[in-house]
């Protein structure tokens, strides 16, 4: 197993850095000059041209990458050219702000849709499954901005029960993360229903049931831990996607995320700050597809034998 | 049974739920749909609200206002746009502030000055006894670092020091330091300017005129991006700045100047205008840059709860229609002139303004010293319009140019995009919107290619040559600003209007090339000049906006209940 992660974190740094060349190539491709757009319509093009030299962006694109690449392996990834602060320095706070709120969403992500899933499967085409399937649709299909507003306006605005935006507290944290949970929630409760529906047709669950083991504990002890595999599997994604930014809910709640950071580095073509989240995503979502990877080999251990 | 009985009760209970979402959605007022949808601000929209917390009197002193972006910097040299710190945190030799509903320029640190015979030699002195608030002295040698270094790095604004002599020696790196600047000594200094320039005392009321210390600048490496790096003698000190959340200013005990009421500013960064009208109706906020906000919530919510508390300013400043000399089309004065006469700016101001602008006919806009009442606006003629092109030999469709959109423009100019393109339409001009980011935008301008846009020039100093030299002082910048104009005896004059002293005469020169530029040769369509709406809480209870509209404000001018 341990042969097995090295393997693939090596592809991972193959991977990050092709993802690293491509986005730098780009960012010099697409039309609109970077310092002009920093330094505003006032800049006189003499200024211009001085500050395009300063920068370094006079210099060969290669040039230009290598050292890039250099200072990134020291965790030097330049000045925000928006904000004027070091990249990695922004990237730090936004990062703690987005982790915290990923987390406080997956989580009630995971318990709701899981809770859901099960008592679905439970009662197949009961009251339950047809109104938590109806919820769950529901968290499916709305947009995270209307689940978001929506959620201010009652509990915020409304009864005053929660802040409008802002995290200062544990409560700040409450309805973004129900916002931005919701939606993963009804994904999950979907798939675990449908996995476990699936495996109550086998034998083995029979089998548990001639045994005498309740109905509870088919369920949880025979069922569900097979259901795991794929649920797992989405959860490790749905984690990556939530650490990678979610431009809309940091937005309505004004938390200063990753997602903001990276929607502000495309419009003010601040290359540094626009490089260092798009590395940074990539590096989160293949972090998160090794973990998904690696809990298969701990959950199932035809896939080490295969491996 | 039972199963039919637990159908029925799940579409009972599925129907209740889509008809409480269908209610809860259904509150928008009617025809902002669309609008509150893209722009996220569907919440907002509702005006069935429960009645806001009674607002504390403002005993504190704290200010709370919230702004969409935050500043790219605390330092003037590195901004055009973020004012909030300049103005709070900095002094310059003069301001600029509203005296009986007009712009006046007045002393600040500069309590007198003289102006040789010849207008190019200043001679300033300096107030006594003002100090940073580090505690140091501030003296004439502050003033001219302060001139000095927006020459020596690659800064924003070097306009202005670009006229002392010297300037541009040093900016090159041919001098050390700026040759026209002379230190007397603590509190006097002399100026020579490269040219006479009767506007030059206004142009030192500009944020980009602050005052920094070089004391202190030479010492800090964060100046502009630590707050404690940031040291100015205004009113009031940075003390703390968390990008993208808020930043807080506090009282300068060693201030000059009268105590203001406002003795903390707390101004948070709200992306969302929804959520930034929640927060002032919740009480949250002090104070709501109406801007901010979608124009139907404006109308539909504030307007009619609110209607007291709404303070309005002029955005001193020209929203105008650019045009190409170099285009193949237009180029052709009557085609020029015809679209000036196609466009019906007053339908613009009270269809998508909602009347919160007003029409102007020339460059200089109403508000700026200089500014031509008596200019006729080109009338609204469509029919004239179709004549004019008809004897240019054009047929109905043939004439056809790119209208640029800045992605980053405000929507209600994405707006006037559209509806000036209908307009020319129906007299038979294709303008054809395009899209484009905010930076292949700036650099299709800065290049001279651009066909046409639609954009607003906010002054920043009052006197016309701010506007009147960046858009037509010479070649160079009539590329960028002017779509290539070509009248290089009208730059000439443009430039060498600044140097008239005579008031009167000056301001002939430029009513007379206002007239030229935009009566004779319909250079640029000039539209509008908007209005600024800020909405105060209950614990305000006056303000005084910036004396051009701006959204950053002398918080001084705030008073708290």
């Amino acid at each position: 197993m341990i042969r097995n992660i090295c393997r693939r974190l090596g592809e991972s740094v193959i991977v990050l850095l092709g993802v690293a060349l491509m986005i730098f190539v780009m960012l010099r491709i697409v039309p609109g000059n970077p310092v002009a757009t920093m330094m505003g319509e006032h800049a006189d093009l003499a200024v211009i041209e001085r500050m395009t030299a300063e920068l370094g962006l006079d210099q060969p694109v290669y040039i230009q990458f290598i050292r890039y690449i250099t200072g990134a392996l020291k965790g030097d990834f330049g000045t925000s050219y928006s904000l004027g602060k070091p990249v990695s320095f922004l990237m730090g706070t936004a990062f703690g702000n987005t982790l915290k709120l990923a987390l406080f969403a997956a989580l009630f992500a995971w318990a709701l849709g899981i809770a859901c899933g099960i008592s679905a499967a439970a009662r197949k085409n009961g009251l339950a499954d047809h109104l938590f399937m109806g919820v769950s649709l529901m968290g499916v299909s709305m947009p995270i901005f209307m689940v978001a507003m929506l959620l201010q306006y009652v509990f915020a605005y409304h009864l005053h029960w929660l802040p409008i935006s802002g995290i200062n507290d544990w409560r700040g944290f409450l309805l973004p993360a129900v916002a931005l949970g919701w939606n993963s929630a009804g994904s999950i409760s979907r798939l675990v229903r449908s996995t476990l529906l699936d495996i109550l047709q086998e034998d083995y669950i029979d089998t548990a049931r001639g045994k005498g083991r309740t109905q509870a504990g088919v369920l949880i002890f025979h069922a569900f831990r097979n259901a795991l595999l794929p649920v797992i599997t989405m959860m490790a994604l749905q984690f990556s996607s939530l650490l990678s930014g979610a431009v809309i809910t940091e937005t309505v709640f004004s938390i200063n995320g990753i997602g903001r950071l990276a929607v502000q580095a495309i419009a003010g073509r601040d290359i540094p700050l626009l490089e260092g989240t798009a590395l940074f995503t990539t590096l989160v979502v293949i972090l998160g597809n090794l973990a998904a990877d690696c809990l298969y080999d701990i959950l199932d251990p035809r896939i080490r034998k295969e491996v | 049974m039972i199963q039919m009985k637990k159908k029925k009760l799940f579409v009972l209970i599925l129907a209740a739920a889509a008809a409480a979402f269908v209610s809860a959605c259904g509150k928008a007022p009617a025809g902002e749909t669309a609008s509150a949808a893209e722009s996220g601000t569907a919440a907002a929209a509702e005006t069935s609200a429960a009645a806001a917390p009674a607002a504390q009197p403002a005993e504190d002193g704290l200010l709370r206002a919230a702004i969409l972006y935050d500043m790219s910097s605390m330092d003037v040299a590195k901004t055009t746009d973020n004012y909030m710190v300049p103005l709070n945190v900095f002094d310059r030799l003069f301001e600029t502030r509203m005296r009986d509903g007009t712009a006046q320029v007045e002393g600040s640190l500069c309590t007198d000055f003289t102006v040789s015979e010849d207008g190019l030699r200043y001679e300033f002195t300096l107030r006594d006894g003002v100090v940073f608030s580090n505690g140091s002295a501030l003296t004439a040698s502050d003033v001219k670092y302060s001139f000095e270094r927006l020459l020596i790095a690659a800064n924003e604004n070097t306009d202005i020091p670009l006229e002392v002599a010297g300037g541009e020696e040093l900016m090159n790196g041919k001098a050390k330091e700026l040759t026209g600047f002379e230190v007397l000594d603590d509190t006097h200094f002399a100026v020579t300017l490269k040219a006479p320039n009767a506007g030059f005392t206004a142009e030192l009321s500009s944020p980009a005129m602050s005052i920094v210390d070089a004391e202190t600048m030479e010492s800090v490496k964060n100046f502009g991006s630590e707050p404690a790096d940031t040291i100015g003698s205004g009113p009031y000190v940075v003390t703390e700045w968390i990008a993208n959340d808020h930043y807080t200013l506090e009282y300068n005990d060693k201030y000059w100047g009268a105590e203001p009421t406002v003795k903390k500013v707390d101004v948070r960064v709200i992306p969302d205008p929804g959520t930034q009208n929640l927060m002032f109706r919740n009480g949250e906020l002090d104070m709501i840059d109406l801007q901010s906000l979608d124009s139907s919530i404006v109308e539909s919510t504030y307007k009619t709860e609110y209607p007291d508390r709404i303070i309005s300013a002029p955005r001193v400043g020209v929203t105008y229609f650019a045009l190409n000399a170099d285009n193949e089309y237009l180029k052709d004065l009557n085609v020029r002139k015809a679209i000036a006469m196609a466009i019906d700016a007053d339908e613009i101001i009270t269809g998508i303004y909602n009347n919160n602008a007003i029409p102007e006919s020339g460059i200089i806009p109403t508000g700026i010293w200089g500014h031509n009442d008596a200019l006729e606006r080109t009338a609204y003629d469509p029919e004239g319009a179709k004549k004019l092109l008809e004897e240019s030999g054009y047929k109905d469709g043939e004439i056809h140019f790119e209208m640029a959109v800045d992605s980053a423009a405000d929507s209600n100019i994405k707006l006037t995009c559209q509806a000036v393109s209908q307009m020319l339409e129906a007299v038979g001009i294709r303008a054809e919107i395009k899209n484009y980011d905010h930076s292949a935008c700036l650099d299709l301008r800065l290049s001279g290619k651009m066909d046409s846009f639609i954009a607003r020039w906010g002054m920043d100093y009052n006197d016309p040559a701010n506007i009147m030299y960046t858009f037509f002082g010479s070649p160079e910048k009539t590329a960028q600003r002017s779509l290539n104009y070509k009248d290089k005896d009208v730059m000439a004059r443009v430039a060498a209007a600044s140097s008239i002293t005579d008031d009167q005469a000056r301001e002939a020169e430029y009513q007379a090339l206002e007239q030229k530029i935009i009566g004779e040769d319909a250079a640029w369509v000039p539209l509008f000049e908007e209005l600024h709406l800020y909405c105060l809480g209950d614990r305000v209870s006056g303000f005084t906006p910036h004396w051009a509209g701006f959204s950053d404000f002398y918080a001084a001018d705030v008073v708290l209940k």
